[in-house]
């Protein structure tokens, strides 16, 4: 009985460990990504018609689902709002509903989980296909540094691009919830930004703003740090790519839980 | 004597180089290549051949050890120092390892030192890359402007050997070059190997599985096996060991080209 104890504890050690030190390589090697591209934009050594190319591919390109996703959410906060308030709370509460709603937290949060699927899902395989395929070693034996050429476009472009998509997403999600009010519930533009104006901060703006800013961050280098670890072939970009979106995803979320104590107070 | 060195002066030096990925690798790999030979390293499969390459260039960084290219430590010189070893050495990879958004022009582009390139013009380039391919027996006019993806297998190895001889590299370094050829590609890449190495005076280094081929084309060869090496020399004193290991190896390997070549017929 004692040598099966034993085992079981080794066992259960040395998974601690090993994890442990998994988590150590990734937080190490995402420092020193992090750290190269902050050295080659200040370098100057990113090439300018490569960041305006990624801008057109993750930003602009991505305007159409951004749209849809929020007009979507416009109506579908709108509808459950009225819903949830239509007996007791007067109906222009609803404009401050849905704008608050929107531009705090749906806006940012719902169009970083698009752009996950989207952008992010696409660079980490397509980092990673290069990676399996030798493509990223053949950029280092021609003396080409990733970082520069792959990595730092990357970010840059969607740190530039998420605000904008955000600001996009808030002003699609706010009219498409304006009209489902007016259809469903009656609700006129006139009542409906009176009821926003009474409840609206300009540092809302700033927030979501400042929160898609940080998602444009932490989106595009996961992405790039696990296309880069990519092993294994086919199966193995297959398998980085879910665990990136994952990884995403929960960044999103867990980014998100700490705007309000960080930001809100 | 190597047929057409120009002295015993080192040109590549492996010096005690230790690598563990989950299994020790390399156990302590000690090697030198002399200027403008050309040499073959031979060895079963994961035996650590293409990894042993790798490190020549910082492709991988060996755990132990150093590797010296012209007298420069690649571990212990410096960024610039690196730079300048990647400047001088042209890499073959295994499978080409072509940029697959680069049209073969760009590709072979990609081959010459970006230090190089800023002071040529664009016609200079130009000639440069249609020189490069013509030298791989390749008509630069139809190929010039496709995509990787628009080439057969042959045809991207030649682009990829194309690329790594554009900067005109005194160092060629070559990964399984005939991998995935069938019998009569392989002895034409081989002739192109052994051409470009006289031509370009250059020093050549292969991995390869192919044993015929590497004791026809080398002045010396050596034998990887259990992450050292097993045997250094002439193809003569290879063919001559009396090392059973050696023997077994080299029994195989002629037993598998002789089914190739049935094969072929």
């Amino acid at each position: 009985m004692a040598p099966r104890i034993y085992d079981a504890l080794t066992r259960v050690v040395a998974n601690l460990g090993n994890n442990s030190r998994v988590l150590a390589e990734h937080a190490g090697e995402l420092g020193i990504m992090v750290w190269n591209i902050g050295v080659a934009c200040v370098r100057l050594r990113v090439p300018s018609r490569e960041i305006f190319r990624q801008i057109f591919v993750v930003g602009i390109q991505s305007v159409p689902i951004v749209v849809v996703a929020a007009g979507l959410i416009g109506v579908v906060t709108s509808q459950q709002g009225g819903y949830q308030m239509q007996s007791n709370l007067p109906l222009y509460v609803m404009g401050s509903v849905v704008v608050e709603s929107v531009i705090l937290e749906m806006g940012p949060v719902l169009t970083a989980i698009v752009i996950v699927g989207r952008v992010g899902a696409r660079i980490t395989a397509e980092l990673g296909t290069m990676k399996v395929s030798e493509q990223i070693d053949a950029l280092y034996s021609v003396g080409r540094d990733p970082i520069e050429i792959l990595a730092a476009p990357r970010v840059l472009a969607l740190m530039i691009s998420m605000p904008v998509l955000v600001a996009v997403a808030d002003v699609v999600g706010i009219l498409t919830g304006m009209f489902s009010a007016q259809f469903t519930l009656g609700l006129g533009p006139e009542t409906f930004f009176y009821g926003a104006r009474l409840f609206w901060h300009s540092y809302d703006l700033f927030y979501s703003l400042l929160k898609a800013f940080v998602f444009g961050v932490a989106i595009p280098i996961i992405a790039i740090h696990m296309g880069l670890r990519t092993s294994g072939g086919a199966e193995g970009v297959g398998r980085t790519t879910t665990q990136s979106v994952v990884f995403m995803t929960l960044t999103i979320l867990i980014i998100d839980a700490m705007f309000p104590p960080l930001f809100l107070q | 004597m190597s047929r057409h060195s120009n002295g015993s002066e080192p040109v590549i030096e492996y010096l005690d180089v230790f690598k563990a990925f989950d299994t020790p690798v390399l156990s302590g790999v000690n090697l030198s290549v002399q200027k403008g030979e050309m040499f073959a390293i031979f060895g079963p499969s994961g035996t650590g051949k293409s990894v042993l390459l790798k490190t020549t260039m910082a492709l991988i960084i060996p755990d132990r050890g150093d590797v010296r290219v012209a007298g420069d430590s690649v571990y212990f010189g410096g960024r610039r120092s690196l730079e300048k070893i990647r400047d001088n050495i042209g890499y073959v990879f295994q499978y080409a390892a072509l940029f697959d958004s680069l049209t073969v022009f760009e590709n072979v582009k990609m081959g010459i030192s970006e230090n190089i390139l800023r002071d040529m013009s664009r016609i200079d380039v130009e000639r440069q890359a249609w020189e490069s391919l013509e030298l791989v027996n390749l008509e630069p006019g139809q190929v010039l402007g496709k995509l990787p993806a628009e080439l057969s297998g042959g045809m991207k190895k030649r682009v990829g050997i194309a690329r790594a001889i554009a900067g005109r590299p005194e160092i060629l370094l070559w990964d399984e070059p005939t991998t995935g050829l069938d019998p009569v590609n392989t002895a034409a890449i081989e002739r192109l190997i052994r051409r470009l190495s006289h031509e370009l005076d250059t020093t050549s280094l292969l991995v390869t599985h192919d044993v015929e081929g590497g004791l026809d084309m080398c002045d010396r060869v050596a034998m990887l096996e259990g992450g050292k090496i097993r045997f250094s020399g002439t193809p003569e004193a290879f063919n001559m060991s009396d090392d059973p290991v050696v023997r077994a190896f080299a029994d195989r390997a002629a037993a598998i080209a002789a089914l190739d070549v049935l094969e072929v017929r």
